[in-house]
């Protein structure tokens, strides 16, 4: 049985995002025709929330909810998989200079697992910082599609994952209800707690899923009228 | 004219698909106050000397062509815009086509209230300016 995550999203905890769980859980219940995810990771800015529970909303919309958090590194944006008490004493996840080789070898230690997140992204994707930076060690994947990339960067997160044989995650990066799903990862495994997702991310038994509309041209933009 | 009960979360505003002319962009600028040191909302070469790729719209130009994407659709409703918050993403380059959407994203019964989705996308359908909107309709 497989499992389709979007691993990367942001709550109204966010100090960006005004979006709440539930709406994002109703989102996905009206939109699954097009976006059939199983659940959401909560990734909220340089923080690990626990606050909220989400185990009534999880049963009211047969969706799953998970934790996790997005930090800011020397080598940009990544997301923390299986943050525990030992990682939250261990780093200051509001510090936006964060040693990314640091973060890693240590998250991995104390049982979870990190993912560069847009790392075709200008200034905070990792593809800019290994023009000028030694790669980094034990990256296990990235994340090849976000739903908020630009012309070109999912293009850029690819070669570093050709380049390199990572692992290749994807996620919708919202921060607006309707923009829930985008992007997501499938996994080969029944995954039901954070624990199942360190294992599974670390096995690299998935692939990123991408139910973005198709892109078309505008094909009659009307002009203003001037006054 | 629409009534609270009649929305429905899904439901779609637009989309508004508008083409700012950069003598627009400069006369909005020249109106807001903005032209004189501000030449980036007037001038391509200034613009590049900022390091941005030519002209661009006001933030405050973007802030209000996304508001009229929801002020439209309340049209002679017995509603009002409550509340608006955007992120400015990518600087947005007049003489581009423009694509605003909007999606109701949740209603308030207690409230009287719809949360709209809204964004602004160009050619390339890359998402540059984002933001909410609360709609409280009269009780």
């Amino acid at each position: 049985m497989s499992t389709i995550l979007d691993l990367h999203t942001h709550s109204e905890a966010s100090e960006d995002s005004r979006a709440p769980v539930e709406a994002y859980l109703n989102w996905i219940k009206l939109r699954a025709a097009e976006r059939p995810v199983d659940g959401i990771v909560l990734t909220e800015h340089r923080q690990f929330n626990r606050g909220g529970d989400y185990r009534a909303l999880e049963d009211k919309f047969g969706t799953l909810v998970l934790r996790a958090s997005e930090v800011e590194t020397n080598y940009g944006h990544m997301l923390v998989f299986g943050v525990n008490d030992d990682m939250v004493k261990r780093f200051d996840f509001a510090d936006v200079h964060l040693d990314a080789q640091t973060l890693i070898n240590e998250v991995a230690r104390m049982g979870g697992i990190v993912v560069p997140c847009h790392p075709g992204r200008p200034n905070i994707g990792m593809y800019e910082h290994y023009q000028n930076k030694p790669p980094l060690e034990n990256v296990v994947a990235v994340e090849a599609l976000n739903g908020g990339s630009r012309k070109g960067e999912d293009e850029r997160s690819a070669e570093l994952i050709a380049k390199y044989g990572f692992a290749a995650t994807g996620g919708s990066d919202s921060h607006l209800v309707s923009l829930i799903g985008l992007c997501a990862t499938k996994f080969s495994a029944y995954i039901k707690t954070i624990e199942d997702l360190v294992n599974e991310l670390k096995a690299r038994n998935y692939e990123p899923v991408d139910f973005r509309p198709r892109r078309k041209a505008v094909p009659h933009a009307v002009a203003m009228e001037s006054r | 004219m629409t009534k609270f009960d009649q929305i429905n979360i899904g439901d779609t505003l637009g989309p508004l698909e508008l083409f700012v002319s950069k003598d627009q962009c400069r006369a909005y600028a020249k109106l807001m106050g903005m032209g004189e040191g501000a030449g980036r909302f007037t001038d391509d070469e200034a613009a590049k000397k900022e390091g941005l790729p030519g002209m661009i719209l006001p933030g405050n130009m973007s802030l209000g062509l996304l508001s009229k994407l929801v002020t439209d659709w309340i049209g002679s409703s017995n509603a009002w815009l409550k509340q608006m918050s955007t992120t400015y993403r990518v600087p947005v380059q007049p003489d581009h086509a423009i694509t605003i959407h909007g999606f109701i994203t949740n209603k308030n019964p207690a409230e009287q209230t719809a949360e709209i989705d809204v964004w602004m996308e160009n050619e390339e359908a890359e998402r540059l300016v984002t933001g909410t909107a609360t709609v409280e309709f009269r009780k």
